[in-house]
């Protein structure tokens, strides 16, 4: 399989970039788990701190999924409309602003530029530049579609997703007076992100590779698509809710926020179901099943690290117990890998062949990359998780002070490291492998 | 179903909870007196906020619950340590932490940047956020009370208020400088050295891991009667 539409190819750097982001995302992480496991130096962590390698940890995600979001419209919106995209300049200069934006930001953060706010710590001037970036982006896919032979669902929902996304970037630039307002307006960046406009791309990115890659029909795809969103952004709007517990909002929150976001399984429980009915129904012959363990592993992942490991924690009662420990960052971890790690992974094994023309690839390499980041992951995700209920246990039960609790992390952290260390073998591998795919013997010979 | 009927439940679900979402934001917003007190910001705590920004506090701090988990949530803090620990801690923490299993960076945060610090943290212990963090409330209580009966504060209270955040009595506080009792039998110095050396510990003890506190003579006074009466 190759390659349709010349303009295609530009999505190919945004992968690249994005890959290499991921692993240094996971170098960071393994530094993070460090400084939890191990006491640091007093001299070391002065130069270069948690909070520091923490931001970079985080922006780094952000950017390399945005990369990934942006290669995959490139990637999909040929096709989809029928014709080349609407300027391939415009994508690479967007490409150059962005990574120009995301280099000087890591490099400020080593120097203290810093907004200071987690997961938006790019200062205002490094904003604007983002925003150009995302004009850029926005104005060529839009342009894309207007001009496209043919109108579909799907087009459509990915536009309306990334518009969405970079409106809610907005909300997060702003200085507030306010703590209270501050936090209010900084779920709109992320909580409307990742239960918001990503679900949106992320649902119509990969009802096109289901379409191109299993041959069901169209029209039931893009049906499950109208639900499965419609479902998200019914619960996942007013379930923003479950972050205003505690941080001094009206009472009725708790009732809202906490069934709302009850509910916010429900539509990646309909993606799991609606996977599993497209393969069964498959219309193709499966040539790369790599590509298909993917999408099936998307789907539960998905549901497992988003819907079932934030369930367990939405609701208030529990909430004012688990809310800001450990716990948080065994369902963020598990979140973000099962729902958009994967996502990109699975574009990434979509696309990247094609570019190479290669029809079947050899996926040794690729299985065994694939396997180690899952199990370590979903290991991860379950250390992440007793450090959590300990220190829950301990601090706010018990109530014995932070010191002590924070003390018997030391060794959940030292495992998470080792399974940290395990994963990034296996990002290692998979990143090796998506780099230098090679067809299998017989279709060379051929 | 039809396409149509899908397309419907899309817009349907989308915008009932953009709606409700959106006379929530209202309401959030005319709250805010009530549950952030927000006309209490005044200039010391929006600097204040910007120096916890300026040093990127929130990625290894918590506040309402948001943020890094690697330090102590700041939410109450105000009422955890007290305004003066908070200033010593932010301070000098390559002194407060010489011994803890865990660090906080020498940021170079200076005396004005920290009492803004105070100011902003003050104003945020304020919020009405349902006694959230559980584990802090009982502080929160015992600073009101303070706050509200200041006639029934005994000795005790005073000194443990000021100093409870390094030292320890009577199984109160934080035992990272030594506790009273020991220290008092330890000592040689008489009252007036006593105040000197809060205020700077360093002039009186070059070698001391003190950092200077900020602290009224009277205040001063107070405490080091307390400590030489356990003599």
């Amino acid at each position: 399989m190759t390659i349709k539409y010349q303009s295609q190819k530009v999505a190919l750097p945004y992968m690249q970039l994005s890959l290499l982001l991921f692993v240094l995302q996971v170098i960071m992480g393994l530094w993070l788990a460090a400084n939890y496991a191990f006491t640091l130096p007093q001299g070391l962590i002065d130069v270069f701190s948690f909070a520091t390698s923490r931001a970079i940890h985080t922006n780094l995600l952000v950017a390399w999924m945005l990369l990934g979001f942006m290669g995959g419209a490139y990637f999909i919106l040929p096709v989809e409309c029928e014709r080349e995209l609407h300027s391939t300049k415009v994508a690479w200069l967007q490409l150059i602003l962005f990574a120009a934006a995301a280099v000087t930001a890591v490099v400020g953060f080593l120097f203290g530029w810093t907004q200071g706010k987690p997961l938006l710590e790019i200062p205002v001037p490094l904003d604007l530049v983002i925003v150009v970036a995302a004009l850029l982006f926005l104005f060529n896919i839009l342009m894309t579609v207007l001009q496209a032979k043919n109108r579909t669902v799907l087009q459509w929902m990915l536009v309306g997703g990334v518009l969405f996304l970079a409106l809610m970037y907005l909300f997060g630039i702003p200085f507030y007076s306010s703590l209270n307002t501050d936090y209010y307006y900084w779920w709109w960046v992320i909580h409307l992100w990742v239960e918001g406009a990503w679900e949106l791309i992320t649902a119509s990115i990969i009802a096109f590779v289901i379409i191109q890659v299993t041959g069901v029909e169209r029209k039931v795809v893009e049906k499950w698509l109208y639900v499965e969103t419609g479902l998200f952004l019914f619960t996942g709007i007013v379930g923003t809710g479950h972050h205003y517990y505690w941080i001094g909002a009206p009472d009725y929150w708790l009732w809202w926020g906490g069934i709302f976001s009850a509910l916010e399984p429900l539509p990646i429980l309909l993606m799991v179901v609606d996977t599993w009915f497209h393969i069964r129904e498959r219309k193709n012959p499966i040539v790369n099943q790599l590509l298909w363990v993917y999408i099936v592993a998307l789907a539960i992942f998905h549901f497992i690290g988003a819907g079932l490991f934030g369930f367990v924690h939405t609701l208030p009662p529990i909430n004012y117990y688990t809310h800001g420990s450990q716990i948080t960052v065994s369902h963020g971890h598990m979140a973000f890998f099962g729902a958009y790690a994967l996502l990109n992974l699975t574009v990434f094994y979509f696309a990247l062949p094609q570019f190479k023309g290669i029809e079947r690839y050899k996926a040794t390499a690729g299985y065994w990359g694939f396997w180690i980041m899952a199990v370590s992951m979903f290991l991860l995700g379950l250390v992440f998780g007793v450090a959590g209920i300990l220190q829950v246990y301990l601090e706010r039960f018990l109530d014995i002070g932070y010191s002590t609790a924070h003390i018997t992390m030391m060794f959940w952290f030292k495992v998470a490291l080792f399974f940290g260390v395990c994963f990034l073998a296996g990002t290692l591998t998979t990143v090796y492998h998506l780099f230098t795919l090679k067809p299998v013997e017989e279709e060379r010979s051929r | 179903m039809e396409l149509k009927n899908a397309r419907m439940i899309f817009w349907g679900g989308t915008l009932v909870s953009a709606a409700i979402f959106g006379w929530m934001t209202y309401d959030f917003h005319q709250q805010g007196e009530t549950l952030a007190h927000n006309s209490k910001i005044d200039d010391r705590v929006i600097a204040g906020k910007k120096v916890w920004h300026k040093y990127n506090c929130n990625n290894c701090h918590t506040i309402l619950g948001f943020g890094g988990y690697y330090a102590p949530d700041m939410t109450k803090a105000y009422y955890r340590l007290g305004a003066n620990n908070i200033i010593a801690i932010v301070m000098n923490p390559q002194e407060v932490y010489r011994n803890s299993f865990r660090k906080m960076p020498q940021l170079g945060v200076t005396k004005i940047e920290a009492q803004n610090l105070v100011a902003f943290l003050h104003w945020t212990a304020n919020i009405e956020n349902r006694q959230w963090p559980p584990q802090d409330e009982k502080y929160v209580k015992a600073a009101r009370l303070r706050e509200s009966h200041p006639e029934k504060l005994q000795k005790t209270d005073l000194v443990l208020g000021a100093c409870g955040g390094c030292h320890s009595f009577a199984n109160q506080g934080r035992d990272i400088a030594g506790d009273f009792g020991e220290i008092a039998k330890r000592i040689t110095y008489d009252h007036d050295t006593l105040i000197r050396y809060m205020q700077n510990p360093k002039s009186v003890k070059p070698d001391s891991d003190m950092p200077p506190q900020n602290v009224s003579p009277e205040t001063a006074g107070l405490i080091a009667d307390f400590i030489l009466s356990l003599r």
